[in-house]
């Protein structure tokens, strides 16, 4: 995709979101099976509750079609083991890149542009090996490939960010739900920063509507948001035991904003609690009230 | 044999060459290749490092092989096996003239070097890898030559992937992958001095075209102590009465041996390069295990001698009295390894041979100038505007030949301070602009963040209050490991930087009672 048809949709994707909100959720909601908005699969083993919980949303082959480059996009930030739930669960990862493949997936990408030295950061998290078991393609991020592109936001009017990520077919975003000291906790919006060239750490300064100007941007397909163990303290990046909490859960949504909303509630906050889901469901990018959608619970 | 050397030679550089960028992560805690191993077959380091610091490292006992070898074998180590002495031999073929005889008594210089060098590590003073040729070769591989190598393939490449010529970008990107996993480094290395370090590399390179292997044969210490040890070697080269003094081995020769010239032949300059016996048309040299061989004795002058010893001697006080070696006195600057000894023992141990600056992860060691004193040049110095300490990375201890930085677990590492952060409030966002920046906390390693938060009321210009969070250091937790300079937004001069107060290695720079 180069610049001029990124524009286009972004301007597409734009008028629709000043559709009237039951008309826009009513496009959303068509494409998954019964009007599910979230699946919460619970249960001990990460691979079988992703699995479980992808399936209970419609199945893969309702988002990946047979040929698609997809791109997913864990958070490999840190250098830190799994146990520290500072990285998205490798398992997690693995499994929708075997469902992506068991789809027809012609190619998968996996990468994020760490904080700690890249090949750390791949390697500790255990995502790298992982995923390229699977076949998929884990490369390093590559400075040459930021693109500064427009974005029209509140705060971001333009910003270098990840071609690949709108090259690719199909998006699907894998965060992990952990603390944060400024944004309180970071869940999916807040991964995008993962796709940010520059000097990105500019953008705390005004965090919240800079993390909705951005995921304004993308559309990702899919949101998988990783709660196996989340990190309730010391995050994003942790690295005590103490600090981790084992919930054995996944959360799969293509709506970012009841997806974060979700994630709050594990943190005992609500949606409206954190900034950037606020302004993100004012903006219109989703459902912060969960009260408003089906929530689908599987026990796996 | 002449080929058998050649190939030998290839081989030894090969692997060299191979060990070198090996020294480089690729993600794991471990290299899982030896590549400090020809550091450690070096014994000039093995004993200037018994000397000045009183201990047998044991990874540098392999030396002892080369030691055994050179008093049975002469100095095959330089002709056959020395990368320095492959790269020179290389550059001197380049040479097409014959080499001048003018220049052949320099060839005791290198004798004084030694003796200097030996003396003054007797009295504590290591400064051997200034001139040892293991780590002159690899500091200046990594410090000038291998940025060099790197930043002009990138070079081509990027101005390839720039200008985006139809058909040819694909080609020349897997070239580029293939480059990129095989011999390039994963982040193009930046270092202070590499222009110095370099000038200085290729100098020696240069001085081949003067004289074919200049640097072996006047001025290297190893060679030197290796021509030394080789004096009652059993390989010899004996001459045959057939010789006509026609002189065509003196051109040929890699040493300074003086092989045409039969009352005046010194074995302990002779490389073993097989070339005189190669070369001779009456067929009459010839290398082996015999029992008589004349030799000349190497007379280095009584006086000469005592010079170098006195000038080894007294180089040790003449460096030694900088304010540095006050004990009151702690450069802030001087940001240490973590695992590195205290800076006396520090300085006893480190042979700059710039390992530790190769496999650093973030490119954040550098080689010291005069932080550390004319003793401490090119020794390692954590500088976090260009790169921080890696909070679970532990390759600097483990590649350090000589210990001058332990090896460390990932758990005492995660321990160990090597300075401490200080916050600068006049130019701290959210002190001093009331703007909301967390980057110093968000990044902070240690499991209980060193940086936490002040909430703190505080007007804007139009009176408006608000709250923000303003970041403070918890100097128990602090190590001081710089990833809050690196990272943070206030790029020209950080608003959160790393003195060495503080670090583990010291006892008298410390700042909390405790």
């Amino acid at each position: 995709m180069d610049r001029r048809e990124f524009l286009r949709l972004t301007v597409i994707s734009g008028v629709g979101l000043f559709l009237p909100c039951n008309m826009s959720s009513f496009f959303r909601t068509a494409d998954a099976s019964e009007n599910t908005r979230l699946v919460v699969a619970k249960g001990e083993s990460p691979s079988k509750i992703t699995r479980a919980a992808i399936d209970a949303f419609g199945g893969i082959k309702h988002f990946i079609g047979r040929g698609d480059i997809v791109v997913i996009k864990p958070n490999i930030g840190w250098d830190r083991l799994p146990e520290h739930a500072a990285n998205t669960n490798p398992e997690v990862v693995a499994e929708v890149v075997r469902l992506c493949f068991e789809a027809g997936a012609k190619k998968v990408k996996v990468f994020d542009r760490s904080v700690n030295d890249p090949r750390r950061c791949y390697v500790q998290s255990g995502i790298a090996e992982s995923a390229k078991a699977l076949g998929a393609e884990v490369k390093y991020v590559d400075d040459r490939k930021f693109k500064e592109m427009k974005l029209n936001g509140q705060v971001l009017k333009t910003w270098p960010l990840y071609t690949e990520i709108f090259e690719a077919d199909k998006v699907i975003n894998i965060p992990i739900a952990k603390h944060h000291g400024l944004a309180k906790i970071t869940m999916a919006m807040k991964n995008w920063m993962g796709v940010m060239g520059g000097s990105r750490r500019q953008i705390h300064q005004k965090l919240d509507q800079s993390l909705v100007d951005i995921s304004l941007a993308i559309k990702p397909t899919l949101t998988v948001l990783d709660a196996v163990r989340i990190l309730v303290a010391n995050g994003p990046q942790g690295g005590s035991l103490a600090d981790v909490r084992r919930l054995n859960t996944v959360i799969v949504g293509m709506d970012q904003v009841a997806v974060d909303a979700f994630g709050a509630t594990l943190f005992g906050m609500k949606g409206s609690d954190i900034g950037y889901i606020r302004i993100a469901a004012e903006a219109g990018l989703g459902t912060m009230d969960l009260s408003k959608i089906n929530i689908k619970r599987i026990t796996v | 044999m002449q080929n058998l050397r050649r190939a030998t030679q290839g081989i030894f550089l090969l692997i060299f060459v191979f060990l070198f960028l090996q020294t480089e992560s690729k993600g794991a805690d471990r290299l899982g290749y030896p590549v400090k191993l020809f550091l450690d077959f070096d014994p000039l380091i093995f004993i200037t490092t018994i000397l000045s610091a009183h201990t047998v490292v044991k990874a540098l006992c392999f030396s002892l092989i080369v030691m055994i070898a050179t008093a049975i074998l002469g100095r095959v180590f330089c002709g056959w096996v020395c990368p320095l002495g492959t790269l020179n031999h290389i550059m001197g073929s380049l040479k097409k003239r014959r080499s001048d005889t003018m220049n052949r008594d320099w060839y005791r210089v290198k004798y004084y070097i030694l003796i200097f060098l030996v003396v003054s590590s007797l009295f504590t003073l290591q400064i051997v890898g200034i001139m040892d040729p293991i780590s002159l070769l690899i500091r200046s591989l990594s410090i000038s030559v291998y940025p060099l190598f790197s930043y002009t393939i990138r070079s081509v490449f990027d101005t390839i992937y720039d200008l985006h010529p139809a058909g040819i970008v694909d080609i020349s990107e897997s070239i580029y992958d293939l480059l990129k996993k095989g011999i390039l480094s994963f982040n193009q290395p930046f270092f202070n001095q590499g222009v110095f370090i370099g000038l200085i590399f290729f100098i020696i390179l240069g001085l081949n075209l003067l004289e074919r292997r200049f640097w072996c044969r006047y001025l290297c210490p190893l060679g030197a102590l290796l021509g030394i040890l080789s004096r009652y070697s059993l390989l010899k080269r004996s001459v045959s009465e057939g010789c006509n003094e026609c002189g065509s081995c003196a051109s040929v020769c890699q040493g300074s041996a003086s092989p045409d010239k039969r009352e005046d032949w010194k074995s302990a300059e002779c490389l073993y390069c097989w070339n005189c016996e190669n070369v001779c048309p009456q067929d009459t040299v010839r290398f082996g295990f015999f029992k008589k061989g004349e030799s000349a004795d190497i007379d280095l002058g009584r006086r000469r001698m005592v010079t170098a010893m006195l000038s080894g001697a007294l180089a040790v006080p003449l460096l030694r009295t900088t304010p540095l070696s006050k004990s009151n006195i702690s450069s802030p600057k001087l940001i240490r390894p973590p695992g590195a000894l205290e800076e006396k023992e520090f300085l006893k141990r480190c042979v700059k041979c710039g390992e530790c600056m190769k496999v650093c992860i973030t490119n954040g060691l550098q080689p010291t100038f005069l932080e550390a004193g004319i003793e401490g040049i090119w020794s390692p110095v954590l500088v976090p505007v260009i790169g921080y300490c890696e909070f679970r990375c532990t390759l600097c201890g483990q590649v350090c030949p000589t210990g001058a930085i332990k090896e460390l677990e990932i758990k005492e590492k995660k321990e160990v301070k090597i300075g401490l952060a200080m916050i600068d409030k006049s130019r701290c966002l959210p002190y001093a602009h009331a703007t909301p920046c967390i980057v110093c906390e968000e990044v902070c390693p240690t499991p209980k963040k060193a940086i936490w938060f002040e909430s703190a009321k505080v007007k804007n210009r139009l009176g408006m209050e608000t709250v923000i969070q303003q970041p403070r250091v918890d100097l128990e937790l602090c190590i001081g490991c710089g990833i809050c300079e690196t990272k943070c937004p206030v790029k020209s001069r950080p608003a959160i930087y790393v003195t060495s107060i503080g670090e583990s290695r010291s006892k008298q720079n410390q700042l909390l009672l405790s």
